[in-house]
């Protein structure tokens, strides 16, 4: 469980943590600050091929840098098997970026700024249903809600349809981690039924092609070539599958802090014109995604770090955001942060995340809309909290107020 | 003050102009529109300037001294 100095591969010190389990909260921001310290590279064993891991935030920044030959190939450093077939991330190079710039637009500053004002409305509405009660669930009744929503609403589809959708995408996930391949198949089933069916009255009724997700990937082409079904249903599922549990979780981490410290609640009431920044910080402080993968198509050296073609990766996000060579005390909260959102939590390079403009208006939506409602809220008492490993989510928030 | 940003680097994080609104602006796709471009900057906006550079994860934006030989 740490890493042990008297082994070495290649060269340097093995470690053994394990990522991948679920742990009490922040157990892994723990593990990946102590794995840093260790050794600036090292080579981690607890998983079939093992992973070479960057953790400064320097070496992880000039990772996501090495595009031309560390690929996607690999997408996680702790999960090198292939998995589900994701568009736009399992292309790379010229591929990659011709998809990338269909799809930017949609998910530019100024595509997104023209959804906030329903995306604001939606999170009063979903923030008005929950306040008589004086109590929720956050994670499973308000943080996978809005941002499926949000998701819904970006790819011009109606809203309403959110409820039906978020019990499939909840199925899919839960199955797709215990495993359970046949409870998987029924539950991506009816998410594809539903795609198809949008794709297909796309085709049929086409909408605006600048507003409307759907009707533009039907209309697009690449180099004279439409894109193919297949891959229109591909990308739709993908971003499913990236935007609706990293958004949860990130408002889970925030609320989960803001219910433990009321000056910072307080400020963000007082001072709304904060919330960006302090954003920003949380991002930092709280990356959900804390690697990526890639894997090595050529052998090559990495500032002295000798790697071979078919090597797996390890670009270390968290432990970057929470780098002491690149922040003052950086396992502390700190609003008034001098370049927090210089943070990695998006990642870096080319395959940066796609939907990083959407994610932090629906966020910053929340943080405006629910404090105003709910000013005062307590994780509620007896409840120990923790987190699934693999990528950071918190399994539940219970909070509490008056009502 | 020159600043420069790096076209190659740059990959529309989009932090420079959301702090230096008065200096940078986006394109559609959400790249800041000047990258590739190297110019003086104002006094006045050399604050604007120093914010944008400290901004980026992709460390894409440079200060520098005197203009580059091929600008
Ligand atoms: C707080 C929320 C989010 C976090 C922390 C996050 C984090 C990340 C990270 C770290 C990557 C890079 C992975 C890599 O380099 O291998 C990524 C990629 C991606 N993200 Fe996000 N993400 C979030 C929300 C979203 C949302 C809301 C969407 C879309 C609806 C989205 C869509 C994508 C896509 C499509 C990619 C792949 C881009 C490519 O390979 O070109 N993400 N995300
Ligand atoms: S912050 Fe950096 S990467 Fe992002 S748009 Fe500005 S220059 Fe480009």
């Amino acid at each position: 469980m740490s890493v042990d100095s008297t082994e070495t591969f290649r060269g340097l010190p093995v470690s053994h943590t394990d990522f991948t389990s679920y742990t009490e909260i922040y157990e892994h921001y723990r593990r990946l600050d102590a794995d840093r310290e260790a050794a600036r590279f090292q080579f981690n064993d607890t998983t079939e091929r093992g992973f070479f891991m960057l953790q400064r935030y320097d070496d992880v920044q000039r990772g996501f840098q090495q595009h031309a030959t560390w690929t996607t190939a690999v997408r996680s450093a702790l999960n090198p098997g292939i998995g589900e077939p994701l568009l736009p991330q399992d292309l790379n190079g010229s591929a990659h970026q011709k998809l990338r710039k269909i799809l930017n637009q949609f998910f530019s500053p100024v595509a997104i700024r023209r959804m906030e004002p329903q995306a604001r409305a939606r999170c009063i509405e979903l923030i008005e249903e929950l306040r008589p009660a004086g109590r929720c669930d956050f994670v499973q009744e308000f943080a996978i809600r809005f941002p499926t929503d949000l998701f819904l609403s970006i790819l011009g589809l109606p809203t309403s349809d959110g409820e039906k959708f978020v019990v499939w995408s909840e199925e899919f996930f839960a199955a797709m981690l215990s495993g359970d391949m046949s409870t998987a198949t029924v539950a991506k089933k009816n998410i594809m039924d539903y795609f198809t069916e949008a794709v297909n009255e796309r085709r049929a009724h086409p909408g605006d092609p600048d507003v409307d997700m759907v009707s533009r990937l039907v209309q697009a082409d690449i180099d004279g070539e439409a894109l193919s079904h297949d891959d229109i249903l591909t990308i739709l599922l993908t971003l499913m599958l990236a935007g609706l549990d990293t958004t949860r979780s990130a408002l889970g981490y925030i609320f989960t802090h803001l219910a433990q410290h009321p000056e910072d609640r307080q400020r963000l009431i007082d001072e709304p014109e904060m919330v960006p920044k302090a954003m920003e910080e949380f991002l930092r402080l709280y990356p959900l995604v804390f690697q990526a993968g890639r894997e090595v198509q050529e052998d090559g050296e990495f500032d002295g770090l000798q790697l071979a073609k078919g090597d797996v990766v390890w670009i270390g996000i968290a432990q970057a955001n929470r780098d002491p060579r690149k922040y003052d005390d950086p396992d502390t909260f700190d609003m008034d942060r001098h370049g927090a959102s210089t943070h990695l939590a998006f990642g870096g390079g080319p395959h940066r995340c796609l939907g990083m403009h959407l994610a932090r208006m629906g966020i910053k939506v929340v943080l405006e809309e629910w404090h105003p409602r709910i000013p005062d809220y307590r994780i509620s008492d007896g409840v120990e909290l923790t987190e699934r490993g693999g990528q950071l989510t918190l399994p539940t928030l219970p909070l509490e107020w008056e009502a | 003050m020159f600043i420069s940003i790096d076209a190659e680097k740059c990959m529309g994080h989009g932090r420079c102009y959301s702090v230096a609104p008065d200096l940078l602006s986006d394109d559609d796709e959400g790249f800041v529109a000047e990258r590739g471009r190297c110019w003086q900057v104002p006094d006045e906006q050399l604050d604007l300037a120093y914010e944008a550079a400290d901004a980026c994860p992709e460390s894409a934006i440079a200060l520098l001294e005197t203009a580059p030989a091929d600008a």
